[in-house]
């Protein structure tokens, strides 16, 4: 279990991480989202105890970091692809590692074979591709058999297979009871992996909730609608409650009711349907929408179609 | 394939798990870790190489060309001090090899998982000390008295020797070995503080090759405070140098020296984000 309450980081004039409260409890992967330069990292390294909060806590099983008794047997973290010094092999990376906290050296070499890296496990670590360092990343996070899993943007580099991989992994290691707090800033690869969401922006929270209750409180229905006689159907529907905008085309959009509602509307009212579709606005949508006021890095061209956010379901 | 022969051994899980324990990790697994990553890397197999290689080679030239001279040449000759020349090497690569064993981690990332194994930092501030230290003490005192000998050796083709029993030159040859860990100490001080290695470095050859060299030309009694010239004009020295300081004060101050450096490395460390 992480909680965190008030964690605060201010470099020079920017608060990266502010006023952030938030709980990642066991058995479940939690997937921690924001756009990059969110905060995300910030606020894992003050978890670990690598920077210090100008405010707030961050405690590990009721601790912070630096009360662990062993802490690589208690949190595994992976915080970015290189971590290592490019001299050493991985084996004497996860030799070292293990001897810091008296970690039974046999699990060297079953991590080495969890992570595939068995092969190359003697070769220099500063030869390795962007996948397999995050594969000795991984390694050296699960080392220590540890509790609570900390990753940063574990599947940067890796190919579709790795990726199928650490997905797997990662539920495989909740459903065993453990805590994983997985950040990205892919909101669709965590709708995959992770079964609730911490998303923050500009270092605050923007939402601490499950995967469906995000989806299903944020993604706004509404159904499109071609009719002859768009402007007395925009009428009926306001009658209704529904809310409908009419386009330059005489396409309606109307949210508030489902498009069965509708269909017995126009039935009802003897008004003529050309067609009838249910829209729904894509998980990335939402997280664009959502994240979109507090994202440090912007390119222009999100900015002209953030307009329309409402796509077919198919 | 994504069977996970983890679970098996979970020891703790969650929980208020031992705290007040007072089984945790500390200087003792930290020294181990730290003693396996010296020797796995290339670099201090290369740099203990150079230091050796250096070390015979400049001694030998030193004392080859103190031979067959006129009688008034060997004056206030010092075959100890003579024989000791090569050791300036090992001045700075041990105090390179300290400045690596911290600023390697940070420029490689590996400080990240040095403090995620041990997040009390002083601790590992320590086990780099006392692993330096030792280190280069052992390898320091066995030069020391390899190019002692060796000197002599070939100072006795044709030119006056010294030999342990005389005074002052068992000083000079122990106190010289135990120096180059001072050096290496003084290198992990400054490491800790710079944090980058290039950076590291030049500051490095700045107190003590650049400093004994500016300084001289400035003048000669700023100058003997220049760790440099304690080591080879004090410490390395049976036959005192004119303006030097005394063997003790200049032990002294270097050791101050090494203690300001680690003391600012051990502040900085604590207070600054890794």
């Amino acid at each position: 279990m992480i909680v965190t309450r008030g964690l605060t980081k201010r470099y020079g004039e920017t608060l990266a991480v502010d006023n952030l409260s938030f709980t990642v409890s066991s058995g479940v992967v939690t997937g921690f989202l924001g756009p990059n330069g969110s905060g995300k990292s910030t606020a894992m390294r003050m978890i670990l105890g690598l920077d210090k909060p100008d405010a707030g806590s961050a405690l590990v099983n009721g601790c912070s970091y630096d009360e662990l008794s062993w802490p690589l047997r208690e949190v595994g973290a992976l915080l970015d692809a290189k971590a290592f010094h490019p001299g050493r092999s991985a084996r004497n990376h996860l030799r070292w590692l293990a001897q810091a906290n008296d970690i039974p050296p046999g699990r060297v070499d079953t991590v080495l074979d969890l992570v595939g890296l068995t092969a190359v496990a003697d070769r220099r670590a500063g030869k390795f591709s962007l996948g397999m360092g995050q594969r000795l990343g991984i390694a050296s996070a699960l080392l220590g058999d540890p509790g609570v899993l900390l990753l940063d943007e574990p599947v940067n580099g890796l190919d579709p297979e790795g990726i199928r991989w650490v997905r797997n992994l990662l539920r495989d290691l909740a459903s065993e009871g453990r805590t994983v707090l997985v950040s990205s800033h892919l909101i669709n690869e965590m709708a995959l992996t992770a079964e609730r969401l911490v998303v923050i922006g500009r270092g605050t929270l923007i939402a601490d909730t499950s995967v469906d209750e995000f989806v299903a409180r944020h993604q706004a229905d509404a159904v499109r609608i071609v009719t002859p006689t768009p402007q007395r159907f925009a009428a009926v529907l306001s009658r209704v409650g529904a809310r409908p905008s009419v386009d330059r085309d005489g396409v309606i959009v109307a949210s508030g009711l489902s498009s069965a509602d509708i269909g017995e509307l126009a039935a009802d009212q003897e008004l003529t349907l050309h067609e009838l579709t249910p829209l729904r606005a894509s998980l990335e949508d939402v997280f664009m929408e959502l994240t979109s006021t507090s994202t440090e890095y912007r390119s222009h061209t999100v900015d002209k179609d953030g307009a329309h956010v409402a796509v077919p379901v198919r | 394939m994504t069977t996970l022969p983890l679970t098996a051994s979970r020891v703790t899980t969650g929980g208020a798990s031992a705290q007040s324990e007072p089984w945790r990790a500390g200087l003792r697994q930290t020294l181990r870790a730290e003693w396996t990553k010296l020797v796995s890397l290339r670099s201090t197999r290369w740099t203990l190489l150079t230091t050796v290689v250096g070390a015979l080679l400049v001694t030998f030239l030193s004392t080859h060309g103190a031979l067959h001279h006129s009688r008034a040449w060997y004056s206030g000759f010092d075959p100890t001090n003579q024989s000791l020349a090569g050791l300036a090497i090992g001045s700075l690569t041990l105090g390179i090899l300290g400045v690596l064993a911290m600023s390697g981690e940070y420029g490689s990332g590996t400080i990240r998982s040095s403090l995620a194994a041990m997040p009390r930092r002083g601790v590992l501030l320590t086990a780099k000390v006392v692993l330096v230290g030792l280190g280069t003490l052992i390898v320091g005192e066995a030069l020391s008295f390899i190019v002692f000998f060796e000197g002599q050796a070939v100072l006795s083709g044709g030119a006056p020797t010294a030999s342990l029993g005389q005074p002052g030159v068992f000083r000079a040859v122990a106190l010289s070995g135990a120096f180059l860990s001072l050096f290496a100490l003084l290198g992990l001080g400054i490491g800790t503080v710079i944090r980058h290695t290039a950076g590291a470095i030049a500051v490095f050859a700045g107190c003590t090759l650049l400093a004994s060299i500016l300084l001289s030309s400035i003048s000669e009694s700023i100058a003997r405070f220049a760790p440099e010239l304690i080591f080879a004009n004090s410490v390395a020295a049976v036959v005192p140098h004119l303006h030097s300081l005394s063997v003790t004060l200049g032990a002294v101050l270097m050791v101050a020296y090494c203690a300001v450096a680690l003391g600012l490395g051990a502040l900085l460390l604590n207070r600054r984000d890794a």
